[in-house]
């Protein structure tokens, strides 16, 4: 067994959160793959979240009402395995990235 | 003062204006019922209802057509092109009709056309839905540009550009539609260029959606000690050169960032401007980062076509070293 944290994919067209609707899954439930867990809305639609694996619901990380941010957890499941699951694509980090270095001037 | 986010400022902005100058007329795709794909125009058509507020068929060439018909019978028409790469279709319109009326007419008819544009990249959208055409705009005389970089601006110069009797192109930034601030809802006339960070060492120069990433780029370089002042143009035409020409004779160092291809962009105009005006001044050559010269990349290679920090760091040190 395993953790699995699903985090709020990236919704694209630069939206950067999205509101909990409802669940229809509890903690505690067991879920399919692809079965509908709860339904989003963002500024521009309200749509249905399928379960990106098969296994247990830990954690619900938001109630309904509440605005998470693309990267933020959703949802913790208990999984066999913690093999590669259809999640989306997650910005790896939303900071800057830099490798420059600047030499500051001498005057 | 309310938190918004630009697309709430903007949407503020043409509900005042609506609420204010009954002349005024919002229309485009999918504004009026649907209240618009990124929701600025949401909640305008059931406020000021289906004469005011209104749909139009998916013909960018018409959507220009009844705006300049309207702003010759005195109407203040606010038009929404949906996407900047769909604007191309109705260029005759702009081009022939919008931006010489006034003059044809030797000021006999206002051209008050405000039209919105959401602009340039950086949101992972396909074909069409990325493009920076602000030059093709500014380089048209005639028209007025502006592009807001921040939502209390949005507001002010959305009020200006409906509110002016010249035809204004309003470029939003969509990578930042969604950045939000507190956001003043009493409209203040907001001016030519700003500072939005001052510093000492070299200038960015940008506008739009490369504000914000000129801002990461000056506080990457404070860690390392050096001050970089960011100039936010917003207006493109006409260009307020007394506030750029301030801050990159003071620093004497300037690198212009926009999304835009290189050959021929804005950039090069604010460039030859600064070689003009500060050339004594001037301590290294006035360097560009922009967009490469190829059409708008797929969704997944945007990251390397849009200026990151480190490219702009490394023009940064070029102007530093010269």
């Amino acid at each position: 067994m395993a953790d699995l944290v699903f985090r709020l994919p990236d919704l694209a067209e630069g939206l950067e959160d999205a509101e909990v609707v409802e669940w229809r899954v509890a903690e505690g439930d067991r879920v399919a793959l692809n079965q509908v867990i709860g339904d989003l809305q963002t500024a521009k639609a309200t749509v249905e979240i399928p379960s990106p694996c098969a296994g247990q619901v830990l954690r619900l990380h938001a109630a309904p009402g509440d605005l998470v941010r693309v990267g933020e957890p959703l949802v913790t499941f208990a999984v066999d395995e913690a093999g590669p699951g259809v999640v989306g694509r997650v910005p790896p980090d939303r900071a800057r990235v830099r490798r420059v270095r600047l030499r500051p001037p001498e005057s | 003062m309310p938190e918004l986010s630009m697309v709430q400022a903007l949407n503020a902005a043409l509900r005042h204006c609506l609420r204010e100058d009954p002349r005024t007329l919002v229309f485009g795709e999918d504004v009026g019922r649907l209240g618009g794909v990124f929701r600025v125009t949401d909640g305008l058509q059931s406020e000021f209802g289906q004469a005011r507020v209104f749909d139009t068929p998916l013909a960018e060439s018409g959507i220009m057509g009844i705006a300049i018909g309207l702003a010759m019978a005195g109407w203040r028409p606010v038009p929404e092109i949906q996407f900047d790469g769909f604007s191309f279709p109705a260029l005759d319109q702009v081009l022939t009709n919008l931006a010489k009326y006034r003059g044809r007419s030797r000021g006999a008819y206002d051209m008050a056309v405000a039209l919105r544009l959401p602009s340039f990249g950086g949101i992972g959208g396909p074909e069409h839905h990325s493009e920076s055409p602000e030059t093709l705009y500014a380089h048209t005389a005639g028209l007025k540009v502006v592009a807001p970089s921040r939502p209390q601006d949005a507001f002010d110069l959305l009020v200006r550009a409906v509110e002016d009797p010249d035809p204004v192109v309003f470029l939003e930034p969509k990578s930042r539609y969604w950045a939000r601030e507190e956001v003043s809802l009493t409209p203040s006339p907001a001016g030519g260029a700003r500072v939005a960070r001052a510093g000492e060492h070299a200038t960015l120069v940008a506008w739009g959606g490369m504000v914000q990433r000129c801002l990461e780029v000056a506080e990457a370089a404070e860690e390392d000690g050096v001050s970089l002042e960011v100039v936010d143009l917003r207006w493109l035409a006409p260009l307020d050169e007394e506030t750029l020409v301030a801050s990159v004779a003071r620093t004497g160092r300037a690198v212009v960032v926009h999304e835009a291809p290189r050959t021929a962009g804005f950039g090069a105009e604010v460039s030859a401007r600064l070689m003009e005006r500060c050339f004594g001044s001037l301590r290294a050559p006035v360097l560009r980062v922009t967009g490469w010269d190829v059409p708008y990349p797929a969704a997944s290679a945007e990251h390397e076509y849009i200026p990151s920090v480190d490219r702009v760091l490394l023009a940064v040190q070029r102007v530093l070293d010269a």
